[in-house]
């Protein structure tokens, strides 16, 4: 089959397109460019696509990021309808085939947030779209997970279901995260500072225990019970590392933010002046948001995984390119006789 | 809760709700602080946005209005009993409580809200909202240099949301830079203030710490324009100079300082109308001769910044001898009675000194108001009102060669001989005729021996 044909392609070009997607805006939100072009579906009176380039590129910062934010989003959808397409022509899998229409749907709904958010100027709509970017992103690195090699020729390897629970439970703590922290990046001007407090706290919290959570799974992979499902082990040191990069650009962007309450501790910082939106500044904070992303579309990947290496789960593979007698004993004692 | 309630039906032939009776204060300060926060929760805001979604934005209103009238009803009666209140989401001013609660103390009574909405109307007739400023030209007639307070084109440019119009001309400066902490009022109660140390600026008390006029007297632009320009370091508040770039840098800084301006204006009419109902029993009024003569005498107070201005003297260029001479002597200056820096400062400049003490804005509603301020039982009384929990002001520790206001000695000499006000550290006496204090020579040693002690001389 020609590559063009595969909806595995456009599940990954979707995938790697909205990351970048939610970098800029992550880039909006950090700039407080998201009303810095007034109108929707069109730029200042323009069609999207035909808004002039020199205005665009050499314009003020907030409208180069907010409408290259819109075009970005455009091609997006692009790709989401050329999954689609590819899906029902060609993709066997029914399932599959309705996940590329709830992707592309999902991806509409993030438009549609988007422009609410610029013509309602909807402060809440704005953490709504926030929150939405990173589930679609997720979405979509689950349509290309599942579409590939090893989602079919995964084996039964993994006969406990105590991290299949770890794994959902990592997935649903990260999007939990993810909303908390958009929380604090949309807060309202009128909101009081205890309910900005507790918020803080409650995303601190959530921190440690998905910390916790990560150091257990990274434990329990190494276990002899695991042994011969190595594959988890990869997403598994991904989300070690995300882990050890998240912490550290939380921390940094709350000084980038709002500096460190305990002068006498941080001493170190007394000659630290904060810039307000500068470029180191605007990229942890961003960073920190696009990490939380990649932290969710891993535990994605991760659940995938153990999913696929549970027996039950691998008794209907599609379109396996694997034997009969490959199959693990375990696959082969749940078969009807 | 029930604005949301109140807006929808007022914006929704047939909704279901409509006239449905604002829940109104229990009067207990513990428990409508309560239900504003259950306001504030996103299942609420969740609504808010069905809300504009549904019936201001899609043409779906004479369809599918009566369904949607039921279930938003629904909805808000259910979270009605659930927040068990109402609070406010929308973007007003907010009435200063707590400086007519702690003047109101006194007197042992606890009502302070109507008092601070009345005398919070009166500014709003002259001041207009916070979508919509205005300026009190009428009542400034005949004020020598009244047209020179507060440009309003850079108020209208700095109000009101983020955004940019057809014109391209961005708007909502304050909401964009300065309202996370600062608040919208400019009353230093943003969303992150309680998470700040020092808090962010209050500045309806018109007290500036980093000026360069004399001790008593406002800033003038340029002092709130460096502030923002080169931030505050080892704070919170950040310099503004990389966005330098943008073509309307200079032009958005000059907006901001005439907002911050125009805030600080507001918020003081609006505490001394508060102090005067309270203290004087006048009865306030837009129109009252009383009230409009505070007005008249803040904004003159403001109009002659530039004119109080003091002059630094050029730093004496000297030897590495002469420098190590005059930071001995500094160093003599330092420990005496005159200046009594070591006594907040401590002996060795590490801001370990014996003295500490609280702020102005704090003292405000504590001290002045006969609350002990490290008496957490009698400081959390005024919480429902605003209060922040008190912390101390700490002095500087010179090790650290972070000075606040500006490093170089031209700065510190400055700083020696205004003082930081609305701090602890007052003003250097300087000698004059026949008062006694410090020569200019001798401020400088003592500028010399404090920039010693971070290792700068």
């Amino acid at each position: 089959m020609r590559w063009w044909a595969q909806p595995k392609f456009w599940a990954w070009a979707a995938a790697v397109m909205i990351f970048p997607l939610i970098w800029v805006g992550g880039l909006v939100t950090t700039h407080d460019a998201g009303m810095a072009v007034p109108d929707w579906p069109g730029t200042y009176g323009y069609n999207l696509f035909l808004y002039p380039v020199s205005t665009w590129l050499y314009g003020p910062f907030d409208l180069f990021i907010e409408h290259g934010h819109r075009l970005l989003g455009s091609v997006v959808g692009l790709l989401a309808i050329a999954l689609c397409y590819t899906s029902w022509r060609f993709e066997p899998r029914r399932w599959y085939r309705w996940g590329a229409v709830g992707l592309l749907c999902a991806v509409i709904a993030q438009g549609l947030l988007g422009g609410f958010r610029v013509v309602l100027d909807g402060r809440t709509i704005a953490m709504l779209h926030g929150c939405g970017g990173p589930i679609v992103f997720a979405f979509a690195v689950f349509m290309a997970l599942s579409a590939s090699k090893d989602w079919r020729g995964a084996l039964a390897t993994i006969e406990s279901r105590g991290m299949s629970r770890l794994s959902i439970a990592l997935v649903c703590g990260t999007i939990l995260q993810l909303y908390l922290g958009a929380q604090l990046r949309h807060t309202l001007p009128s909101t009081s500072p205890v309910g900005f407090l507790s918020m803080v706290h409650l995303h601190l919290t959530v921190a440690l225990l998905l910390t916790l959570l990560i150091l257990i799974i990274a434990f329990i992979v190494r276990t002899r019970a695991y042994g011969a499902a190595r594959e988890i082990r990869t997403p598994a040191n991904v989300l070690l590392l995300l882990l050890f990069v998240q912490l550290n650009l939380g921390l940094a962007t709350w000084v980038a933010n709002y500096a460190l309450p305990w002068s006498e501790l941080t001493a170190w910082l007394s000659q630290y002046v904060i810039s307000a939106k500068g470029y180191w500044e605007s990229f942890l904070v961003t960073g920190h948001q696009a990490t939380g992303s990649l932290m969710i579309a891993a535990s994605v990947w991760l659940a995938c995984r153990v999913w696929r290496r549970q027996g039950k789960l691998v008794s209907q593979p599609v379109s396996s390119r694997i034997s009969a007698s490959a199959v693990s004993p375990l696959t082969q004692a749940e078969r009807p006789a | 809760m029930c604005d949301y309630v109140n807006s929808a039906a007022s914006a929704v032939p047939g909704w279901v709700g409509a006239g449905l009776p604002a829940v109104e204060e229990c009067g207990n300060p513990n428990i409508d602080f309560a239900r504003s926060l259950f306001a504030e929760t996103t299942l609420v805001r969740l609504m808010a946005c069905f809300d504009d979604v549904f019936f201001r934005w899609l043409p779906l209103n004479p369809l599918l209005g009566p369904i949607w009238s039921f279930r938003c009803t629904a909805w808000a009666l259910a979270l009605s009993l659930a927040c068990a209140g109402c609070g406010s989401n929308s973007f007003e001013y907010e009435p200063n409580d707590l400086l007519a609660a702690s003047l109101l103390r006194e007197e042992g009574t606890q009502k302070p809200k109507p008092i601070a909405e009345s005398a919070s109307q009166v500014v709003e007739s002259w001041f207009g909202s916070l979508g919509d400023p205005r300026w009190p030209t009428d009542k400034l007639q005949g004020m020598v240099g009244a047209e020179n307070v507060v440009s309003m084109e850079g108020v209208q440019r700095s109000a009101g949301a983020v955004g940019r119009g057809n014109d391209k001309v961005e708007r909502g400066l304050y909401r964009k830079h300065c309202v996370s902490c600062h608040g919208l009022s400019g009353d230093g109660r943003g969303a992150a203030a309680m998470l700040l140390s020092p808090y962010p600026r209050d500045f309806r008390r018109g007290t500036f710490k980093f000026k360069s006029t004399l001790h008593g007297s406002k800033p003038t632009r340029s002092d709130l324009v460096r502030t923002l320009h080169e931030g505050i370091p080892g704070t919170s508040m950040p310099s503004f100079a990389a966005l330098e770039q943008s073509e309307e840098f200079q032009e958005d800084i000059e907006a901001l300082v005439e907002y911050i301006r125009f805030l600080s204006i507001r918020g003081e009419v609006e505490r001394k109308l508060i102090a005067k109902q309270i203290r004087e029993g006048v009865e306030l009024s837009p129109e009252s001769a009383e009230c409009v003569a505070v007005l008249q005498q803040i904004a003159g107070q403001w109009a002659s910044a530039e004119s109080k201005v003091l002059a630094i003297p050029t730093p004496p260029e000297w030897s590495a001898e002469e420098m190590q001479a005059s930071i001995e002597r500094g160093s003599q200056w330092y420990r005496s009675e005159i200046t009594a820096c070591a006594k907040c400062h401590g002996d060795e400049g590490r801001g370990d000194g014996a003295s500490q003490d609280f702020d102005d804005w704090t003292k405000d509603w504590t001290i002045l108001a006969g609350i002990d301020p490290k008496n957490p039982v009698e400081w959390k009384e005024m919480k429902p009102w605003g209060a922040l929990k008190p912390v101390i002001d700490r002095p500087r520790n010179f090790a650290w060669s972070s000075f606040r206001g500006g490093g170089n000695r031209q700065d510190i000499f400055r700083r020696l001989v205004l003082g930081i006000e609305g701090t602890p550290m007052p003003p250097i006496a300087r000698a004059e005729g026949n008062n006694p204090g410090l020569t200019d020579d001798q401020i400088w040693d003592l500028v010399h021996f404090v920039l010693s002690l971070g290792g700068n001389p």
